[in-house]
């Protein structure tokens, strides 16, 4: 099927990753429970212990089936604890020579509980989320269908065919061991933009194949749920990203456990962008004191929109296959609201430089203002392709009326849906927490338990 | 780092927390992030932002109004010399105006500021800029010759109880600078009475009637041309007059997207409607397009009606709101005599609706969604 995302909005930043792979050197590994949304981590190792690929570091308190897996062979250097004793990162001290992969015997797993059981055990069982909520889904619930976005259309976002260059079988066969494990009837879809080379994607057998259109969100798979199979209460659906697949796949067909992935490095502030090959967690202080001249710039693990801040622990995040560095802005301007402004970058049209057609903007992480309430009220719904009324929900959100939350439709969208309208907005309202928060409201409220 | 950046570093301390200037610290704010863009980086959400923020807004709106700002000083002293008889260039009719203006934007910004800066004290929050444009507003829709201590204290009542009771900026249900022109109207009717309310030279030696005034008590035949009355040559407050101009600041404002468009296009509907139909039904001597030419019929749909806090929130729900607004400014017109400019009633009117009319639309979109969402799993 083919669909036309109309409203949305494409930020054009300099600093897209050239065609080049290279394989970085680090001898450590940062391993963050943070990444996964609302996971309660129960360590599994302590400082000392001799770790290899697949061996669990921690789980879940609430079902301790649900394991993250060490990403490298190595010993535990340290368990950082923050705040209330909560785990903060797992750090792991790792040899280059034995990096990357573990050898099995090819496993045959018979039917859905075993693909489950060998995905759980092995680690491979966070690649799954599951919407509404983002997080990690239940291992004895199936969803109504599992979406697969072929491509990512966020600022700067790699192409995933690049991100799967030579893992084509890999990703068909984790395409068919995910069909095997959500059950024959139960769909997949993938979900691929319209007017690009999907030669890899088109050739899976037996999915569900649909075309998008438009600027960003389209690529978001919130989006594409919301498109070809909204969620209702109650009902859930399955999402995992390509590279994952692919790495679930390389399990099934040759027994290899290995949670090596691609990962782009953009943004204008790199001397030279491209890939790197690094298992999730590996530390990337070597890259960033190579590429990065200027001190004062952010990195970020994930795009400019929906990314976190790389701080303490140099490492991207779990479900990224992205890192922006951007300048730091925070410059002050004279009387900067009253200019023309021929270099300012808007979705309104209030600077000159709208009325010139200018098209690319050096970005930088001012705020640009001061925070205020909501006052413009039409902007949202100009980034906002859902049928949903985005004030509405966020000012439900806000005041915690879990009711109205439910019926404009919560259950659809993700922090990340309201990513255009928090740039786009001049009260500088933090939609994403706002929405988030209202998530995990929501959560406790069906889980019966008090925040 | 320029000279205001080390000033502005060098007093920030004398308005920290524990210093007996702190009760000044929202109006040290102000001044600064008046001077110079925010310091502020994101920390939560997405990296970039967009440069546009309320300051911005603000002041596209000011300058949409400066057209109409501008037209109405000059037509101010054109009036005044005019019903002088006497004979006078371009710069000393603008001047004559500017010196009426002054005073009264004066006196607004004072009062206005004081009292959002003393709330903004105790509430611990920025100074808003929504007041700016409410300040801008309130002179251009006063009469030029109304007391100064009027202006200010419905000024500070507006702020007030239209705005600061409730919240603040973004919370206000009413258009603030409406609800300082309804105090006058209602609390000195004496001094402004209902038909001579947007007369600019009550105080000067010959009266000039608005044309308003003149058609809702049947003097047709004294009426300016429909040239006049779009060019804007005739009696009336600052703003309201010339119809070219305020048609500018509508273009300014429609292009830049500040306003919303759907809000001025049914509230011109909804007016030309009513006033061809009631015309038509032998109600009124005045057709529909000279309903809009008159008073502030065109001022209030541009600059009044699209306010974004007062006006509906959905998309749907402001086609009804301005198609209201429009009937009922006519219908207040043309029915009661006694006040013939129904824009502001009707403006606020809906004001207080639009909560309403909002409910409905977001109820409806929830049923439409609950039979989409059941449609959908029929076809799958």
């Amino acid at each position: 099927m083919e669909f036309k995302i109309r409203k949305g909005l494409d930020i054009r930043l300099e600093g897209a990753a050239t065609r080049t792979f290279k394989r970085p050197d680090t001898s450590t590994c940062f391993v963050r429970p943070s990444d996964f949304r609302w996971i309660k981590p129960r360590p599994l190792v302590q400082s000392g212990d001799t770790v290899e690929i697949g061996s669990p570091l921690f789980c879940s308190k609430e079902d301790e089936r649900i394991i993250v897996a060490s990403p490298v062979n190595g010993t535990v250097r340290e368990i950082v604890r923050g705040e209330r004793r909560a785990i903060e990162c797992l750090i792991i001290d790792t040899t280059p020579a034995d990096f990357f992969f573990r050898q099995y015997s090819v496993p045959q797993p018979k039917d859905s509980r075993e693909i489950a059981d060998l995905m759980l055990a092995n680690g491979l069982w966070p690649f799954i989320r599951q919407r509404p909520f983002s997080t990690i889904p239940n291992p004895d619930s199936r969803p109504k269908a599992l979406f697969i976005s072929c491509f990512d259309s966020a600022p700067l976002a790699p192409e995933t065919a690049l991100l799967l260059k030579g893992r084509e079988d890999e990703f068909y066969e984790g395409v068919r061991i995910l069909q095997q494990l959500i059950g024959d009837e139960n769909k997949i879809h993938l979900c691929m933009r319209k007017e690009a080379d999907n030669g890899l994607f088109e050739s899976v057998k037996s999915v569900h194949l649909h075309y998008f259109k438009g600027p960003h969100p389209a690529g978001n798979v919130g989006t594409q749920i919301h498109r070809i199979e909204p969620i209702d209460k109650g009902e859930t659906v399955w999402f995992v990203q390509p590279q994952d697949v692919a790495t679930i796949g390389r399990f099934f067909l040759n027994g290899v456990l290995s949670f090596e992935k691609n990962v782009a490095f953009t943004g204008p502030s790199l001397k030279n962008t491209g890939f790197y090959s690094m298992p999730y967690g590996a530390d990337l202080s070597s890259i960033f004191q190579e590429e990065i001249t200027d001190e004062s710039v952010r990195k970020i693990s994930g795009n400019i929109l929906t990314g976190k801040k790389i701080e303490q622990f140099q490492t991207v995040r779990f479900y990224d296959s992205q890192v922006t560095v951007l300048e730091e802005g925070g410059r002050r301007e004279l009387i900067g609201w009253l200019l023309p402004g021929f270099k300012k970058w808007s979705f309104s049209h209030t600077f000159v430089a709208w009325l010139f057609g200018k098209k690319t903007f050096a970005h930088d992480t001012t705020l640009h203002g001061g925070r205020r309430n909501f006052v413009m009220t039409d902007v949202y719904e100009k980034v906002f392709p859902f049928e949903i009324l985005p004030t509405e929900l966020l000012k439900a959100c806000i005041t915690k009326d879990i009711e109205m939350m439910e019926e404009l439709g919560i259950y659809e969208v993700d922090d990340e849906d309201f990513a255009l309208c928090e740039v786009v907005c001049p009260s500088k309202t933090e939609c994403q927490k706002i929405i988030r928060d209202g998530l995990y409201l929501l959560k406790m409220e069906l889980e019966g338990k008090k925040l | 780092m320029n000279i205001f950046e080390k000033i502005g570093k060098k007093l920030e301390p004398t308005f920290e927390k524990g210093k007996p200037l702190h009760c000044l610290y929202p109006l040290y704010d102000a001044i600064d992030t008046f001077l110079l863009t925010p310091k502020e980086v994101t920390s939560e959400g997405s990296h970039i932002r967009d440069a546009v923020d309320m300051k911005r807004i603000m002041i596209t709106v000011m300058i949409a109004l400066c057209p109409a700002l501008f037209f109405g000083m000059w037509n101010l002293g054109y009036q005044h010399f005019l019903s002088q008889g006497m004979e006078s260039g371009f710069w000393n009719c603008l001047l004559y105006g500017f010196l009426k203006w002054l005073p009264l934007v004066i006196v607004t910004y004072v009062s206005g500021l004081t009292v959002e800066i003393i709330f903004a004290h105790k509430r611990g929050h920025q100074v808003a800029e929504g007041f700016f444009v409410t300040g801008f507003i309130i002179p251009m829709i006063m009469p030029p010759d109304v007391p100064l201590w009027m202006v200010a204290i419905a000024t500070a009542f507006a702020v007030l109880f239209a705005k600061e009771v409730f919240g603040g900026t973004g919370y206000n249900f009413l258009n603030p600078a409406l609800v300082a022109r309804a105090f006058v109207f209602f609390a000195y009717p004496s001094v402004i009475s209902g038909d001579s309310v947007w007369i600019s030279e009550s105080a000067d030696a010959i009266s000039g009637a608005t044309p308003l005034a003149l058609a809702m008590n049947g003097s047709m035949e004294q009426m300016p041309s429909l040239l006049d009355l779009c060019i804007g040559t005739i009696p009336g407050c600052i703003g309201e007059t010339s119809k070219i101009a305020i048609l500018l600041g509508a273009i300014i404002l429609i292009y830049t997207q500040v306003a919303n468009w759907r809000i001025m296009l049914s509230v011109v509907v909804g007016g030309l409607v009513t006033g061809a139909l009631l015309h038509t039904a032998g109600m009124s001597p005045v057709t529909g397009w000279e309903h809009l030419l008159m008073g502030g019929f065109l001022f209030g749909a541009v600059f009044m009606a699209t306010d974004p806090v007062t006006a509906t929130h959905t998309e749907s729900g402001k086609y009804i709101y301005g198609l209201l607004i429009g009937i009922l400014a006519i219908v207040i017109r043309v029915i009661n005599k006694g006040y013939p400019e129904g824009m502001m009633l009707a403006i606020l009117l809906m004001n207080i609706f639009a909560p309403l009319i909002d409910y409905c639309v977001i109820h409806i979109k929830i049923r439409k969604r609950k039979v989409n969402i059941s449609r959908h799993k029929i076809k799958l």
